[in-house]
């Protein structure tokens, strides 16, 4: 009885160690990596950053959820607004490439994705999150500047970083945000 | 006899008929003409509105410093007033207290950022903004813009300036206000009113002079719009027929509103105010709908005399004539006697005085050349435009300051600079950018634009000294076939050079007259070497020199010469400005732009500015030129910026040209690049280096502006990667070098030597280090 006892509870603090363990290394793998999910949502990060960089991150959110309202104008004030704040938000040049992929300007929305990756840390979390976007609003843009034959590697890496979201070959504010 | 007397009376019969069809036929013309004039002026465009020029919208949001952000001042200078004393808030007032800042912020509209009118409270903590909340409900809200500062507008020839209204939109009591003092029966009368007339002929005679006015509304209206202001019998006579000419073409509402327009309402500095609409926003600091029953009875007083009794100047005399005005009011009928005796209980209640602030005068200049291609001087001064600019309030000010304090201060430590002619005072310019979007924040073209509206910024080119090298670093650092001509572990010569020049021979010499032999390549621009950067730039090739400055935003002539490197090309500020924001921004050069949106009265949007940007360097070199910046700033000649003790990364260039004509220092922080330039505008020496006159105005714009704390940093691309190296050879420093320092390198171009001692590439040794370099830069990255 006495080592049936002892054996379940040497068992039990073996879990419950290990259970540490896990939670310990889980607790640090959270800490270092992004929010969970295929593909960065911005609405994720509202609570991350600075002052500045929330306040800028709730206007893009703001954005997202104006184009997602139908009133693409008041999305667009409120992306400049972000940048007006905290220009070196990446999330902001990231829903005014979407933007402007969106509404076929291919150019624009290049350009934003450009300035938008050159604000992300190439090595961190965040960087992998974005990555399917990254690849698919570049191919996006390129399919709405007819150039297919580029667009397709790209829309095929984004499918296959964020099947969910990539998988009909456009992103919706709504995904993003 | 009886046929004599006939005779003669039907000559005079005959006479009479002549002269009266004569005169008749003559008055005929007359009215003619004179109903012409009124028709063209009443169905043409009746007002010339002057287009204004608002600043970026302040945003406010949780975290922000109250203090550096001037929430105070920007209240004042919105219009908003502070509330009184029983609790409540009326929309544009504000209440200050320590912990907690109310305001009731007035609607916005906007085509792209409209904002509702909405009660919201700042809960502050030890002067940061900790919690925003919109009232009544207590909704907790992410951020609030408040409504664009105006910062000046395009005035025509007469310096008028309105905000036209609408009838229906005024407050009854404001219109009612008005006839009552004015003309009580103007609803009645035909355009003149005979008995009013009589009333003041007698007044007059028992007066012995002119103590009061007959004149209706319409005939006001008819002597503003459309006769000289001189006191002639004709003119009296043409004012009588055409204010029955105007009455009877058109209808009593549309006078009305058009007198509301027109009426003078006083003076605010060299602009005049015209109009009910133009008076709310300046007296008050709101528009004409939300002004109650007291302000409305103060506009309605001041129209007699405007200027005599200004409630700014003669508080008491504009009380008495304000009450005077509601018992009127009372006296006829169009109010009760509790709202008059209310509303004369009331103080007068004005807002603060905001004159257009002179500060952005020479931007609004650069904006007028900015817009026209589309609008000119004629429309900009009529049509009423709104021009919506990326010029920040705050941010213009203290770059203003700063650079007038900064001159100011440079004359008193060196009197000899202080010519006899002030129109040839030293002069300077400051211009800041943000990199990532191209938005000019702060222009000042000159010291004093009343002195001098020559815009040293924006039209000045002069030659940029040593602001120049950083194009040829960047140059050499690029990647090209066969490799770049350096990296930052490389070396160069800086021992004498003779170059041949179709003018002879160019040897460039050291500002500090000697020669330093073998330095690195960070050394060379910490220092500002000028032999290492002419050595380099003929390794490299003028052209190319040449076109990375034009890629990079460069537009003037730049002459292929050796000494092109060392900056003598002559470039303008903002031009310097875009350049370096093409690095801070790593390598994607912005589209400058000043204007975000145009607007037209009807609130549709004409012209629309988007951020444009274009890669026109990789951004690895970017990157690279910005670490070499930073090193200027942190030990090179640009050391003297951490001096007031301001931290946060910092990339900088000082550039002072031949004989010390002129004084550059370009500096930029990740948000923001700023280019300053100090110089006589007939070109003479200063006497000194750029460390000891641009610097120091840099410093303290951006010392003000950012309270000392720099935030953010400068991206590092994946591009880059991180060495050790030996300081002494450039070679990469392995296990078992005995000196080292880390270095930046452009991925492929690590040196491939070894310090002397060190391990072999490849080795073991090697690879242990190798692994240990990456793991410690994977823990950089993620902790």
């Amino acid at each position: 009885m006495n080592r049936t006892m002892r054996a379940s509870r040497s068992l039990a603090a073996t879990v419950l160690v290990a259970w540490g363990w896990i939670a310990l290394l889980g607790g640090c793998a959270g800490l270092i990596r992004a929010p969970r999910g295929e593909a960065l949502r911005i609405s994720e990060f509202e609570q991350l950053g600075d002052a500045r960089r929330r306040a800028s991150t709730r206007l893009v959110v703001e954005g997202l959820d104006a184009e997602i309202a139908s009133t693409p104008q008041r999305a667009l004030g409120r992306y400049e607004r972000a940048i007006q704040i905290d220009p070196g938000n990446p999330f902001a040049y990231l829903a005014l490439a979407r933007y402007y992929a969106a509404i076929a300007d291919p150019e624009r929305a290049l350009e934003h994705l450009d300035r938008a990756q050159s604000l992300l840390d190439p090595d961190g979390a965040l960087y992998r999150s974005a990555e399917p976007h990254l690849w698919g609003l570049r191919g996006w843009a390129l399919v709405k500047a007819g150039w297919l034959a580029d667009a397709v590697p790209l829309l095929a890496e984004a499918r296959r970083l964020a099947p969910s979201v990539w998988g009909d070959g456009r992103l919706d504010a709504g995904e993003l945000r | 006899m009886s046929k004599q007397v006939h005779g003669w009376l039907r000559k005079l019969i005959w006479f009479g008929v002549a002269v009266g069809f004569v005169a008749g036929f003559a008055s005929s013309v007359v009215v003619i003409r004179l109903d012409r004039i009124v028709r063209t002026r009443f169905e043409g465009q009746r007002f010339l509105v002057p287009s204004r020029v608002y600043s970026a919208p302040s945003i406010l949001y949780p975290g922000l410093d109250i203090e550096l952000a001037d929430l105070r001042g920007t209240f004042v200078r919105l219009g908003y007033r502070q509330a009184g004393s029983d609790g409540s808030v009326q929309q544009g007032q504000y209440s200050w207290q320590k912990h907690r800042v109310r305001v009731h912020l007035r609607a916005f509209e906007h085509p792209t950022r409209s904002e509702p009118a909405r009660d919201v409270v700042f809960i502050v903590r030890d002067g940061f903004i900790e919690e925003i909340l919109e009232l009544p409900v207590g909704r907790t809200l992410g951020a609030v813009l408040l409504q664009p500062e105006q910062l000046g507008a395009y005035y025509g020839p007469d310096r008028a300036q309105r905000e036209l209204i609408r009838l229906e939109a005024l407050p009854l009591h404001l219109v009612d206000a008005i006839v009552a003092v004015e003309d009580q029966r103007f609803e009645a009368h035909p355009g003149i009113d005979v008995r009013r007339i009589g009333g003041a002929l007698l007044a007059n005679l028992r007066a012995g002079g002119i103590r009061q006015g007959g004149s209706t509304l319409t005939q006001q209206l008819v002597k503003n719009f459309f006769l000289t202001p001189e006191r002639t019998l004709k003119r009296k006579v043409h004012e009588a027929v055409m204010a029955l000419l105007v009455e009877l073409r058109y209808d009593k509402r549309e006078i009305l509103e058009t007198y509301l327009n027109e009426i003078y309402l006083g003076q605010r500095g060299s602009t005049a105010i015209h109009g009910v609409g133009e008076a709310a926003l300046r007296f008050f600091g709101k528009p004409a709908q939300n002004l109650s029953l007291a302000e409305s009875a103060l506009l309605a007083a001041l129209i007699q005399s405007p200027n005599g009794i200004s409630p700014y100047r003669n508080p008491e005399g504009a009380r008495g004539r304000r009450d005077l005005v509601l018992g009127l009011m009372a006296e006829q009928g169009r109010i009760e006697p509790a709202q008059r005796d209310a509303a004369i209980a009331e103080p007068l209640n004005l807002a603060a005085i905001t004159a257009d602030p002179g500060d952005a005068r020479y931007f609004l200049d650069f904006l007028r050349v900015q817009l026209s291609d589309s609008y000119d001087a004629t429309v900009l001064s009529s049509q009423g435009l709104k021009v919506y600019s990326t010029l920040e309030s705050r941010t213009q000010r203290l770059a203003a300051t700063a650079l007038r304090e900064g001159i100011e201060q440079l004359e008193r430590q060196f009197p000899a600079l202080v010519p006899d002619d002030p129109t040839r005072a030293l002069q300077g310019c400051i211009i800041a950018i943000r990199p990532q979007t191209g938005e000019i924040v702060a222009l000042v073209g000159g010291r004093d634009y009343q002195l001098s509206q020559f815009d040293r910024c924006t039209q000045a080119r002069r030659p940029s000294g040593s602001t120049f090298k950083p194009f040829v670093y960047i140059a050499g650092l690029e990647p090209r076939v066969g490799g770049p001509v350096i990296t930052l572990a490389s070396f160069l010569d800086d021992s004498p050079l003779e170059v041949a020049t179709p003018s002879g021979p160019w040897q460039p010499r050291n500002f500090d007259r000697e020669f330093h032999g073998r330095v690195s390549v960070r050394e060379a621009i910490e220092r500002s070497f000028n032999v290492a950067t002419a050595r380099l730039a003929q390794e490299i090739g003028i052209g190319r020199v040449a076109d990375v400055a034009r890629r990079m935003g460069i537009e003037s002539e730049l002459p292929l010469v050796p000494s092109l490197a060392l900056g003598v090309a002559d470039v303008s500020p903002l031009e310097m400005a875009r350049a370096y924001a093409t690095i801070a921004g790593g390598g994607v050069r912005p589209q400058v732009h000043a204007i975000e949106d145009l607007v037209n009265p009807a609130g549709e949007t004409l012209e629309r500015r988007e951020l444009r940007h274009k890669r026109v360097i990789d951004a690895g070199t970017a990157y690279l030129a910005t670490s070499l910046l930073q090193g200027v700033a942190h030990r090179g000649t640009a050391a003297g910026v951490r001096s007031t003790g301001i931290t946060g990364p910092i990339a900088a260039k000082t550039g002072t040209s031949d004989e010390e004509h002129d004084l550059w220092f370009v500096g930029y922080t990740p948000e923001l690049v700023v280019a300053v330039w100090i110089g006589f505008d007939e070109p003479r020496s200063i006497g000194f280096a750029s460390s000891r006159g641009a610097l120091p105005i840099w410093r303290r714009f951006i010392g003000e502006l950012t309270g000392g704390q720099i935030h953010g940093q400068f991206p590092r691309p994946p591009s880059i990667v991180v060495a050790d190296i030996d300081p002494v050879t450039g070679a990469r420093a392995l296990w078992g070098c005995p000196d080292r320092r880390r270095e930046l390198f452009l991925e492929g171009t690590l040196p491939e030597e070894v310090c002397p001692g060190g391990a072999v590439a490849g080795s073991e040794e090697d690879g242990r280090q190798r692994t240990q370099e990456r793991f410690f830069e994977w823990l950089r990255r993620h902790l």
